[in-house]
């Protein structure tokens, strides 16, 4: 397929949509107009999507195509580069003639436009046949604390945990760790076998990645609850029991692989791929960038066990819709989700993408290899499932994260101060 | 101005075409409504807390007060002041060398030039993701040092605290000193070559040639040269954003960088619109102090 997919004419309506919305929008700061008096309710349900990388976005057509031959109504897709997304969809969601649906995450980043009352309340549709199936977990993720509406539509989720290759493991004889003193026994073995035990990418623009270290070391040792009420800023990050998951980080750092921080998460998967890491704490969605003869080699163990007693919580960041409550379609967006969250529409996605996400739908068939298999039954033994460090706080946390725990990597020792520029940063956003 | 001077004619002659007055009011409107306006917001924005969503909160002057007592931003003034003086210095000083070598008429001079001329074509993004690849921890130049025996010196260079700001610069000066060469070498091309042949009558050095007859006369030219340095360095961000987002640990954080980041990222509209407003006073400050010099020379 060509990247542009756009002809010349209705890029000039594009144009000229978008120079209308800016004229009538007028002021940026404008907030309060409520009616969408300028779009009539006619017309396709416009679905705003992130999904760039090219398998999904194919995916995603694909299930529009589907749809739309249903009859009934119609959707038109919209893929915008993630990066603008991201820093338009407030802009999206105050503007008085907003598109329709939107692909997003649940949860406290959801959380921040439900409490402005811009979202469109779903509550009638997770009593339909295939969401009132959905598990007490994904139910309570997309239901607003504070409006106690459902304002979101699960599709797919993904997981976390140390991925390493099969054959690999084998040739340099060492198992699966469970504890945590037998990982760092592990990468003791790695290292005499001369590879870097441990791959990041935490470096060009994917600095994010480190997050997951702090998510699950302080899960590990603080536990979800704890875990969650530091992202929302009811704890400090100069509390002792942070310091005690940077303790922990620093048994761990000698064993890291020194160019960590100047790759990007693509490049240290090839690193895996390549033997030249042994693993790497990643989601599944790295393996969009594996070439398809090494994933039948990938497997993965859960992040070890620190303290047994605190219960054992899994990072599975959940994707997908929700709308604005400025549609002027929401009959035909309600129709849309609903569909999306049929087992039918999960399965048609899933075939369609890179095949490692798993179905919301407790009907819906994932793709049954060993790994996602796996994957599955690990998040459904879980006793609590976190998101990710920016889904469980904010977006304007993770820039804060991200620059704390790259400084860790590379100056260790400079932990005290890093932790209080830390708080003093991440207490900027909290009280903005 | 050059209307009034003009020597008067039959008052219904002056009259502006409908055309004309359509030519000049559409463009102004244009620019009112997508630059004025939106920066006329920008200092509105500035006085106030906003994180896009909910109204804009008034804080005053709150945004300068915490300014100043913000440590990333004392670090991204500093680097921008850093960035100015090497990125500026260098620039003007290797353009105006690469003019002079370059500017005597002689066979494949052409090719010298339009090499180096090239990275101005290129988008600085495009550029920045090349000399990405080559600061790789296996790129290019760490294999060429390597290969040389000096595998001691190898870095990952753009994860380094200690390295990432210079080599930012790098491929930032790499693609101006080539526009910085072209606007000397028109400028070499306009003196006068009798100047240079009653210099030599008069017994004087390649060095005082150039100190006493090229220098001043190229004095037009440093003036476009300087407001396009200082312009382009304060507005340096594509290509410290492509390659390493002001990082790592805000170490080749630029004004512009923190700008954005607190705007676009933490979502600190407020604070963000307040950096903006000091990158334009600096801005506005250095070249109009230079303009107004200039002016004064002139008159």
């Amino acid at each position: 397929m060509t990247p542009f997919t756009t002809d010349r004419r209705n890029f000039l309506a594009g144009v000229g949509a978008v120079g209308a919305g800016a004229l009538l929008s007028g002021c940026v700061t404008q907030t309060s107009s409520n009616s969408p008096t300028s779009q009539s309710s006619s017309g396709p349900v416009t679905l705003q999507s992130n999904l760039s990388s090219p398998q999904a976005k194919t995916a995603l057509e694909t299930l529009i195509a589907a749809y739309n031959k249903k009859g009934g109504s119609r959707a038109q897709l919209n893929t915008v580069a993630s990066e603008t997304f991201r820093t338009q969809l407030p802009t999206y969601l105050t503007s008085a003639n907003p598109p329709d649906a939107y692909t997003w995450y649940p949860g406290s980043v959801a959380e921040a436009y439900a409490k402005q009352g811009l979202l469109l309340d779903l509550s009638d549709l997770w009593q339909g046949p295939d969401l009132s199936r959905y598990s007490a977990a994904m139910r309570d993720l997309c239901t607003s604390p504070s409006t106690g509406k459902k304002d979101f539509v699960p599709t797919d989720y993904y997981w976390w945990g140390f991925f390493y290759r099969k054959s690999n493991f084998a040739k340099w004889g060492v198992q699966e760790p469970t504890t945590w003193n037998e990982f760092l026994a592990l990468c003791q073995t790695l290292k005499t076998k001369n590879v870097a035990p441990i791959g990041i990418g935490a470096g060009s623009g994917t600095a994010w990645v480190a997050s997951a270290w702090f998510d699950y070391l302080n899960i590990r040792v603080n536990g979800a609850t704890y875990h969650r009420e530091l992202l929302a800023g009811k704890h400090s990050f100069n509390d002792p029991q942070v310091h005690k998951v940077f303790d922990y980080w620093g048994q761990a750092l000698p064993f890291f692989d020194p160019n960590g921080t100047a790759l990007a998460f693509q490049d240290a998967t090839t690193s895996l791929l390549e033997g030249r890491t042994a693993m790497m704490l990643i989601g599944t969605f790295f393996a969009d960038a594996a070439p398809k003869d090494a994933l039948g080699d990938l497997d993965f163990f859960r992040f070890p066990v620190i303290d047994p007693k605190v219960p054992m919580a899994e990072e599975a960041p959940a994707d997908g819709f929700f709308a604005s409550s400025r549609t002027a379609h929401a009959a035909g967006v309600k129709d849309l989700l609903a569909y999306f969250a049929t087992a039918e529409a999960q399965e048609l996605y899933i075939k369609n993408s890179s095949g490692t996400v798993l179905p919301t739908h407790p009907d819906a068939k994932d793709n049954g290899t060993p790994l996602v298999v796996k994957g599955r039954k690990l998040i459904a033994s879980a006793a609590q499932v976190t998101q990710f460090f920016n889904r469980d706080s904010s977006d304007a946390l993770q820039p804060t994260a991200d620059t704390a725990l790259v400084h860790f990597l590379s100056k260790p020792k400079e932990v005290n101060s890093i932790l209080t520029t830390w708080q003093r940063d991440a207490q900027q956003i909290w009280s903005k | 101005m050059a209307v009034l001077t003009m020597p008067r004619r039959r008052p219904g002659a002056t009259r502006v075409p409908p055309l004309v007055l359509a030519f000049v009011l559409v463009p102004l409107l244009v620019e009112a409504a997508w630059v004025f306006w939106p920066a006329l917001q920008g200092f509105y924005l500035a006085f106030t807390s906003w994180d896009g969503l909910a109204a804009p909160r008034s804080v005053g002057f709150g945004n300068f007060t915490t300014m100043v007592h913000d440590p990333v931003f004392r670090t991204a003034l500093g680097n921008t002041v850093l960035w100015l003086l090497l990125f500026g210095g260098l620039s003007a000083a290797l353009g105006l060398g690469a003019a002079l070598l370059l500017q005597q008429e002689r066979r494949g001079i052409g090719f010298y030039r339009a090499a180096l001329f090239l990275p101005v074509v290129f988008s600085l993004v495009a550029t920045a993701l090349v000399w990405q690849g080559m600061y790789q921890p296996d790129g290019l130049i760490n294999q060429v040092l390597r290969a040389v025996g000096l595998g001691g010196w190898q870095h990952a260079w753009l994860a380094d605290q200690s390295t990432a700001f210079y080599a930012v610069i790098v491929p930032a000066l790499w693609r101006e000193i080539g526009y910085v060469m072209v606007l000397y070498l028109a400028g070499l091309k306009g003196i006068d070559p009798q100047l240079y042949e009653a210099a030599r009558v008069d017994g004087a050095s390649r060095w005082q040639q150039f100190r006493h007859v090229t220098l001043p006369q190229l004095s037009s030219v440093n003036a476009v040269v300087l407001s396009v340095i200082v312009i382009d360095s304060l507005r340096s961000f594509d290509v410290v954003w492509a390659l390493t987002r002001g990082g790592p640990y805000h170490s080749s954080e630029l004004l512009s960088t923190y700008m954005y980041s607190t705007a676009f990222q933490s979502l600190r509209l407020g604070y963000g619109s307040a950096l903006a407003v000091v990158i334009f006073v600096l801005a506005f400050g250095v070249i109009a102090t230079y303009l107004v010099r200039a002016f004064k020379e002139a008159s």
